[in-house]
């Protein structure tokens, strides 16, 4: 379901692969992301460039992969359209994910502060 | 004219096909900004009805309904027959004071912050939930 690029030093982008991200789905997303963060990935910048909707089941599964990694490593967003971004505030969400505007501005972010 | 009677099944793979015919039908009335919190509303509302509802038997229909006036355009959600009443006003969680960390629970609250009004009650031998967007300023 998910596509990950690795980036060094040690970042992985991951894109839902979805264009919806929402109840039918979220469960396999969760499961695919741990599986990463159970393989090592510890900086993690979820992409929804290609998401067009997000639902609560599909924030709950993100906030889900965020206590997953806790202390190990750090997990960002980027790439919200408009509909998404009013999700994560409708839900207050922007207060408690790193949010980039873009994949790149992100994984440079992320790459400066290891 | 928007069409007034959609029906789905009691499945989660209905959820967006249903959600995205009233969105497109619905769209030019309410305007882009309304539709936003349309399409999430209904997204939660269908959702909720298809995980927690628990129907006399699996294949009882989910219908949908829109009422149009001129300032505003209301859907009924009509439980599947044989559901137990739920009201989600008496179980809906504060998207301001729920834990941050929590993984659900959010999408009643959801629903609740989404319409503009809302109502809950029976109707017929069914359970009726009618969420209500206004419409944009022509």
């Amino acid at each position: 379901m998910i596509h990950t690029t690795f980036y060094d030093p040690n970042i992985t982008v991951v894109r839902p692969g979805v264009e919806r991200l929402t109840a039918i789905n979220a469960k396999a997303f969760k499961e695919d992301v741990a599986d990463l963060i159970n393989g090592g990935a510890t900086q993690l910048i979820i992409d929804f460039r290609d998401v067009a909707f997000l639902d609560s089941s599909g924030l709950g599964a993100l906030v889900g992969v965020l206590k997953k990694i806790g202390h190990r490593g750090d997990l960002v967003v980027s790439g919200l359209n408009s509909d998404v971004q009013q999700m994560f505030r409708i839900c207050r969400m922007d207060r408690v994910f790193k949010v980039y505007s873009d994949v790149d501005t992100a994984v440079q972010t992320m790459a400066e502060t290891q | 004219m928007i069409p007034n009677r959609y029906q789905m099944k009691n499945k989660l793979e209905d959820v967006t096909p249903t959600v995205m015919s009233l969105k497109a039908d619905v769209c030019v009335a309410l305007g882009a900004s309304t539709t936003v919190r349309f399409e999430i509303c209904l997204s939660e509302a269908l959702t909720n009805v298809v995980k927690h509802a628990q129907p006399t038997t699996p294949d009882e229909l989910i219908d949908v309904t829109v009422q149009e006036t001129s300032d505003a355009i209301s859907v009924e959600i009509f439980d599947p027959a044989g559901a137990v009443p739920f009201d989600l006003r008496d179980h809906a969680h504060d998207l301001e004071t729920i834990d941050p960390l929590a993984e659900s629970g959010r999408g009643l609250g959801v629903i609740m912050q989404c319409a503009d009004a809302l109502d809950y009650g029976p109707s017929g031998d069914r359970n009726r939930l009618i969420l209500t967007f206004i419409k944009a300023i022509q």
